[in-house]
C-alpha cells in the first residue's frame, strides 16, 4: 500500500506527458479528461492512503532507485510518507483536482488550453516530489519543478510583455531563495555527509550542539530558500505581479500550493531550526512584519487578485510567525485551512473577473450579490474564514492557534503576538472592504453569462471545507479536539504546550472581538459612509502613506534603485571594460586556434601522413626523454 | 578445447557462421534475406552471451581471452551494430547501390571489432583488426558513383595501411625483446628483464598505431573526412564499433602491460590534453554536422584516456560505462541524420542551416536529437553527465591533474557547439511539420536508444551492477 505513495507523483507527469506530446490532438475534450482526471486518480489515491495510514499511522519510505554512488554521495530517489507529507499530498491533490476541474470550464477556448493543462500537471508532479522526497536533493527537483512551472504559468499569456516581465520577475527574485537553499544542501552534504532527511536531522541533532555556528549558517540559508518560495520579507516582491497569470493558476501556485513550499521545508527540518534559536527568532519577526506589511498593502490595493495576492503574503506570515514559535502543527493546520478559503476567494474572483469582461478594478464592480449568488456566497465564505471570524470559520481555529501558541512563548512572543493581532484587525477591514465593494452597493459593470458546473462544484466543495476544515482542531473551551496536532505528533515531537484553558479563552474571546472590529470597520467605512476615507484620503500626509501601502511600502523601488539600476549601470559602463575584454580575448582565442587548426585539416593525404609520423616521432621522443 | 571453451566462444561462434550465411544470400542477390540473416545472425549472436558469461572468464587458445570484459563489450558492439543495421534499411532504401553486400560487411566488421575487443595477444589484435578495416573500407566507399565517399575511402585505406606499419613495428621489437606476442608473455619477460629502449620506443609506436584509430590528436585528421564521406550510419559504426572495440583493447593492453605507466603516462596524458581540446576547437565553429559530430567524436576519446590513465578497476568502470553513454548518444545523433536523408540520393543533410528550423518542420526528431546533444554536453539526467563524472572521478582519484583540467576546459567549449546546433534548430518561425513517410526501423533504434538515455541517466545502477560484475579485476 506504502508503494502508491510513490505512484501518486507519477500520475501526474504521466499527464503532462500525455498532454505535451500529443496536447494537440487529443482536442478540448480529451485535453480536459486527461488534464483533470490525471490529478483526479492521484486524489483518489491520496485519499486511499490516508485510509491506510489512519489505520496504521507508521511512516513509509519507498526507495525507487539509487540515483548514483560516488565516494559515499548515494542521492535516493525515494519518497518518505509520514503525517506531515501525508497532509501536504492531500492538500495538492484534493485542492489540485477542484482546481483543474474549475480550470476545464474557466479556460475553455483558451488557444493554449493543452498547454496550460500540460504545465499544471507538471506542477503538481513536482509539487508532490516535492512533499514526499525522502531526500533534501530530491526536495531540490521538485523546489526547482515548481519554480519552473510558476514561470511557465504566470507567463502563460506570453505575448503581452508585462506577463512575461511578471514571469521574469518571479523566477529571478525566487532564485535568490533557490540559490540560499543550494548553497545551505551542499553545506549540510559537506559537513554531515548524507542528504537523505530523516539522517540528516538525526545527525545534526547528534553532532552539533544548540547554537553551533554551522547549525545556523545552514537554517539561516533554508531560510534564505524558504522566504524566496513563500514571499516573505525581504523577497516577498514577486508574488503581486505573479498574479499576471490565469486565475486557477494564482489560486493553486500562488495562494494553495507552491508559496506554502517554505513552511513545509521549515517544518520538514526544524530539528535544524531548534538547534539555531537566533535563526529561529528571525523567522518569527520575518513572519511578524511581512503579515503587518501586506495586510497594510492589501488594505490599499483596488485590484482585486493583488489584495488578495497581498493577503496571501500576510497569511503565509502568520505561519511564518509560527514557525518562529516552534508551533509547527499550527503552522501546518493554517497551511491547510489557508489553502482551502484562498483557493476559494480566487476562485470566487476568478468568475467575478471574467464575468465583467476582465475587469480587476474593485471599484468598478458591485451589487453583484443578486447577480452572481453562488459566487457571493463563496466568496463571503472565504472572506469570513480569511479573517477569522469566530466560531464556524475553519481560518478561525487555526489562527487562533498560532496566536495563543505566540502568546506562551515568552516575552519575545507577546511582541509577535501583538502584530498578529494587529494583521487580525488588518485583515477583516481589508477583506470586507473587498467584499462591501464588489458584491454590495449600485451595479457598475453588469456581469453576462454564468457559470456551469465545473466551476460551481469546486466552489461549493471549498466553501465547505473553508466553514469546517477547521474542526479537526478545537482549543479546549470548545470541544477540546486536538486531532490534527495528535496526528502530526510524531513527526514533530516535543513537550505539549502549557495547558491554560481560561487564559486561552480569553485570548480567543480578545482576537475574535478584534476580527469582528475589522469587519465593523470596514462596514462603516465602505457600506454606512463611503465618504469618510474619501475624506480622510484629502489628508496628504494619509495619501502618501496610501501610495506608499499601495506600491508594496516601496520595496520594488528600492531595489529598483539598490540593485537593479547600479547592476545595470554597472554593466553598461562596464561593456567595453578590462573585465569583458580578458572574456572576449578568451573567445577571440578559442576561435582563431580554431580557424589556425581547421587550416590544418587541408584534406591532402600527405600532409595528413605527415602529421601521423611526426606524432609518431614526437611519441618516441616523448616516451625516450620524459 | 573442451565444452566450456565452446560455451565461451559461442557468440564468436555464431558470428562464424552468420558471415558466411549472408555472404551466400549476398551472392544471390538477395538483399532482403541478407539483411534479415545479418540481424538474427547479431540477435543470435547477443543471446549466445547469456550461456557464455556462465563460464567466464577462460582463455580460448592463446589468442582470446574470454572474460566478462570481452563479453560486455561484444554485447555493446552487437547492439550497435544491430542498430546500425536497422538504421541502414531505410536509409539505403531508393539509393542506386546493391543493398546486400551492406548488410554483409557491417556484419564482417562487427566481427573483426568482438575479435579485437576479445583479444590478448598481438596476432588476434591484428586479425581483429585488419577483418574490421577491411570491411570499413568496403561500407565507406560504399556509395555509387559519387566522388567524397571514394576519395574517404581511399584517405582511409592509405593512412590505415600507414598506421598499420607503425603498430607492426612496435609489435616487432616487442617480439623481439620478449619473444611472445600474448600480453601476459610481453609483461612477464619486462617484470624478468627490465625496461630499456627499445621497449620504450616499441610502446610509443603502439600507441602512434591505436592513436590513429581512435583519431588521438595529431593522429586525427583523417576522421572528419571519412566520416563526412561515409555515410550516416556508417559514419556512426565508425564511430561507436570500430573506436570502441580498439578502446576496448587498449584498455586491457594498459591493464596486462605497463604500456600506460612511467614515460607512457606522460605520452597518454600528453595526447589526452592535445585530442580534448584540438577536438573540440576543431568542432567549434564548423557547419558541417558530421564533420562536428566527427570532431566531438575526437574530443570524447581525450575524455576516455583518462579512464586509461587511471587504470584499476576505476578506470575500466568509467571506460565501460563511458563506451555505452557514447555508442548511445553518437548512434541516436547519426541516427537522427539518416532518417532525415534517408530516400534521397547524393550527400546526406549534414549542412548547419539545413539543420535550420528542424524543431518545427520534424519535432520528432528534433526533440530526439536536442535530447542526445544534451547528453554528449554531458547534462544532468541523461547517460552523458554521468559517464563525464565517472571518467572525471578516475582522473580526480589518479590525480592526472593536467588532463583533467583539459576535460573541464574542453566540456566548456563542447557545451557552446552542442547548444549552437540545439539553438540553430529551434530558429525560426513556427511552420507546419511536413510529413514525412516515417521509417519505421529507424524511428524504433531512436526511440529505443532515447529511452535508454534518460532511463540510464536516471537510473545508471543496473548498468553500473553489470558492469562492476564485468570488469577487469583491479
Amino acid at each position: 500500500m506504502g508503494v502508491l505513495a510513490a505512484l501518486i507523483p507519477v500520475l501526474p507527469l504521466l499527464g503532462f506527458l500525455m498532454l505535451f506530446l500529443a496536447g494537440a490532438r487529443l482536442g478540448a475534450r480529451g485535453i480536459a479528461v486527461v488534464g483533470v482526471g490525471s490529478v483526479g486518480i492521484a486524489a483518489g489515491m491520496a485519499l486511499g492512503l490516508t485510509a491506510w495510514f489512519l489505520a496504521s499511522p507508521v511512516p513509509v519510505e519507498v526507495s525507487a532507485w539509487t540515483w548514483m554512488t560516488v565516494d559515499g554521495f548515494a542521492p535516493r530517489i525515494g519518497f518518505r510518507l509520514d503525517a506531515l507529507s501525508l497532509i501536504m499530498v492531500l492538500v495538492v491533490t484534493v485542492i489540485g483536482v477542484l482546481i483543474h476541474l474549475y480550470s476545464a470550464e474557466f479556460m475553455a477556448g483558451d488557444e493554449g488550453y493543452a498547454r496550460y493543462f500540460a504545465s499544471m500537471n507538471l506542477f503538481v508532479a513536482a509539487m508532490l516530489v516535492l512533499v514526499l522526497a525522502a531526500d533534501l536533493l530530491l526536495l531540490y527537483l521538485g523546489w526547482e519543478g515548481v519554480g519552473l512551472c510558476s514561470y511557465l504559468l504566470i507567463g502563460f499569456w506570453y505575448r503581452d510583455p508585462a506577463n512575461g516581465r511578471a514571469a521574469r520577475k518571479a523566477f529571478i527574485v525566487t532564485r535568490i531563495g533557490d540559490t540560499a537553499f543550494a548553497i545551505g544542501l551542499l553545506l549540510l552534504f559537506t559537513h554531515l555527509d548524507t542528504t537523505d532527511i530523516q539522517a540528516l536531522m538525526g545527525r545534526a541533532q547528534g553532532q552539533w550542539p544548540a547554537g553551533a555556528p554551522l547549525a545556523v549558517a545552514a537554517a539561516a540559508l533554508l531560510l534564505g530558500g524558504a522566504i524566496g518560495k513563500s514571499a516573505q520579507l525581504p523577497l516577498q516582491t514577486w508574488l503581486p505581479d505573479a498574479m499576471a497569470g490565469p486565475t486557477p493558476v494564482s489560486a493553486l501556485i500562488h495562494a494553495a500550493t507552491m508559496v506554502t513550499a517554505g513552511i513545509y521545508l521549515i517544518a520538514r527540518t526544524h530539528a535544524l531550526f531548534d538547534l539555531a534559536p537566533a535563526v529561529r527568532d528571525a523567522v518569527g519577526a520575518i513572519g511578524a512584519a511581512t503579515l503587518v506589511l501586506a495586510a497594510f498593502s492589501a488594505l490599499s490595493q483596488t485590484d482585486l487578485k493583488r489584495i488578495l495576492a497581498y493577503s496571501t503574503i500576510s497569511q503565509i506570515g502568520y505561519m511564518v510567525l509560527a514557525l518562529g514559535v516552534g508551533a509547527w502543527a499550527s503552522a501546518i493546520f493554517h497551511l491547510m485551512t489557508h489553502a482551502f478559503f484562498k483557493a476559494l476567494l480566487f476562485l470566487a474572483a476568478g468568475v467575478v473577473i471574467q464575468r465583467l469582461h476582465e475587469e480587476h478594478d474593485i471599484f468598478r464592480m458591485g451589487g453583484l450579490r443578486q447577480r452572481l449568488p453562488l459566487v457571493f456566497w463563496a466568496f463571503l465564505i472565504g472572506a469570513s474564514s480569511l479573517a477569522a471570524l469566530p466560531l464556524v470559520t475553519a481560518g478561525f481555529y487555526s489562527k487562533d492557534l498560532i496566536l495563543w501558541r505566540a502568546w506562551s512563548a515568552g516575552p519575545f512572543g507577546r511582541a509577535l503576538w501583538a502584530a498578529g493581532i494587529l494583521g487580525t484587525f488588518l485583515t477583516g477591514l481589508y477583506i470586507f472592504r473587498a467584499v462591501f465593494v464588489v458584491f454590495l452597493g449600485p451595479v457598475r459593470t453588469p456581469p453576462r453569462g454564468g457559470i456551469g458546473p465545473a466551476v460551481a462544484v469546486p466552489l461549493v466543495v471549498l466553501s465547505v471545507l473553508a466553514l469546517i476544515g477547521g474542526f479537526v482542531e478545537t482549543p479546549d473551551f470548545f470541544g477540546g479536539v486536538p486531532a490534527l496536532t495528535d496526528f502530526l505528533a510524531p513527526v514533530f515531537p516535543g513537550p505539549p504546550p502549557p495547558g491554560d484553558p481560561g487564559g486561552e479563552a480569553a485570548a480567543s474571546i480578545f482576537a475574535a472581538l478584534v476580527a469582528l472590529a475589522g469587519v465593523f470597520a470596514a462596514y462603516v467605512a465602505y457600506c454606512r459612509r463611503p465618504a469618510m476615507v474619501a475624506t480622510i484620503l484629502r489628508h496628504p500626509a494619509a495619501e502618501a502613506m496610501r501610495r506608499c501601502w499601495a506600491a508594496g511600502w516601496g520595496f520594488d523601488w528600492l531595489y529598483d534603485r539598490l540593485l537593479v539600476r547600479p547592476l545595470v549601470a554597472t554593466a553598461r559602463a562596464g561593456r567595453a571594460d578590462v573585465i569583458d575584454a580578458g572574456f572576449d580575448a578568451l573567445a577571440a582565442f578559442c576561435r582563431q586556434s580554431h580557424a589556425m587548426l581547421s587550416r590544418w585539416q587541408t584534406g591532402q593525404v600527405r600532409w595528413y601522413a605527415a602529421w601521423i609520423g611526426a606524432g609518431t616521432i614526437l611519441t618516441v621522443a616523448i616516451s625516450v626523454l620524459a | 578445447m573442451t565444452g566450456g571453451d565452446l560455451t565461451a566462444l559461442l557468440p564468436f561462434l555464431v558470428m562464424g557462421v552468420a558471415v558466411p550465411a549472408v555472404t551466400l544470400a549476398a551472392a544471390f542477390r538477395r538483399p532482403a534475406l541478407a539483411a534479415s540473416l545479418a540481424a538474427l545472425g547479431t540477435v543470435l549472436a547477443f543471446a549466445a552471451l547469456w550461456p557464455a558469461a556462465g563460464v567466464v572468464p577462460r582463455q580460448v587458445t592463446p589468442l582470446l581471452m574470454i572474460d566478462g570484459y570481452a563479453l560486455y563489450f561484444a554485447g555493446l558492439m552487437l547492439a550497435a551494430t544491430l542498430a546500425v543495421l536497422l538504421l541502414s534499411l531505410g536509409y539505403l532504401h531508393r539509393r542506386p547501390e546493391p543493398r546486400e553486400a551492406h548488410s554483409l560487411l557491417l556484419l564482417l566488421a562487427a566481427f573483426g571489432a568482438m575479435a579485437v575487443a576479445a583479444s590478448d595477444h598481438f596476432a588476434s589484435f591484428i586479425l581483429g583488426l585488419e577483418t574490421l578495416s577491411v570491411a570499413l573500407l568496403g561500407l565507406i566507399a560504399y556509395a555509387h558513383g559519387r566522388e567524397r565517399p571514394i576519395e574517404a575511402g581511399l584517405k582511409y585505406l592509405i593512412l590505415a595501411g600507414f598506421s598499420s606499419a607503425i603498430l607492426l613495428f612496435g609489435i616487432a621489437l616487442l617480439y623481439l625483446r620478449c619473444g611472445s606476442l600474448s600480453f601476459a608473455g610481453i609483461a612477464f619477460a619486462l617484470g624478468r628483464a627490465g625496461s630499456d629502449p627499445a621497449i620504450l620506443l616499441a610502446f610509443a609506436l603502439v600507441i602512434a598505431g591505436i592513436g590513429f584509430k581512435l583519431s588521438l590528436v595529431p593522429f586525427h585528421m583523417w576522421a572528419p573526412d571519412v566520416y563526412q564521406g561515409a555515410s550516416a550510419p556508417v559514419a556512426g559504426f565508425i564511430a561507436v564499433v570500430s573506436k570502441g572495440a580498439v578502446f576496448a583493447l587498449l584498455l586491457r593492453l594498459a591493464h596486462d602491460t605497463p604500456l600506460a605507466s612511467g614515460p607512457g603516462a606522460t605520452v597518454i596524458q600528453a595526447i589526452a590534453v592535445a585530442t580534448i581540446l584540438a577536438g573540440n576547437l576543431l568542432a567549434l565553429l564548423q557547419d558541417n554536422f558530421k564533420r562536428l559530430l566527427a570532431y566531438s567524436s575526437i574530443a570524447h576519446f581525450g575524455y576516455l584516456l583518462l579512464a586509461v590513465l587511471a587504470g584499476g578497476v576505476l578506470g575500466a568502470e568509467a571506460a565501460a560505462y563511458y563506451l555505452a553513454a557514447y555508442a548511445v548518444m553518437t548512434l541516436g545523433a547519426f541516427g537522427v541524420i539518416t532518417q532525415l536523408s534517408a530516400g534521397q540520393a547524393g550527400d546526406d543533410i549534414e549542412q548547419l542551416s539545413a539543420y535550420r528550423g528542424l524543431m518545427w518542420r520534424r519535432p520528432w526528431l528534433a526533440a530526439v536529437l536536442v535530447l542526445m546533444l544534451f547528453a554528449l554536453a554531458g547534462m544532468p539526467l541523461t547517460m552523458g553527465f554521468f559517464a563525464k563524472l565517472t571518467v572525471l572521478m578516475a582522473g580526480i582519484h589518479g590525480g592526472w591533474w593536467p588532463a583533467v583540467g583539459a576535460l573541464v576546459a574542453g566540456s566548456v567549449i563542447g557545451l557552446f557547439y552542442y547548444l549552437r546546433v540545439i539553438a540553430l534548430m529551434a530558429a525560426g518561425r513556427p511552420v507546419e511539420a511536413v510529413p514525412e513517410p516515417t521509417r519505421w526501423a529507424g524511428a524504433l533504434v531512436l526511440a529505443m536508444l532515447t529511452g535508454v538515455l534518460v532511463w540510464l541517466g536516471m537510473a545508471p545502477a543496473p548498468l553500473m551492477a553489470l558492469i562492476r560484475r564485468a570488469t577487469l579485476g583491479g
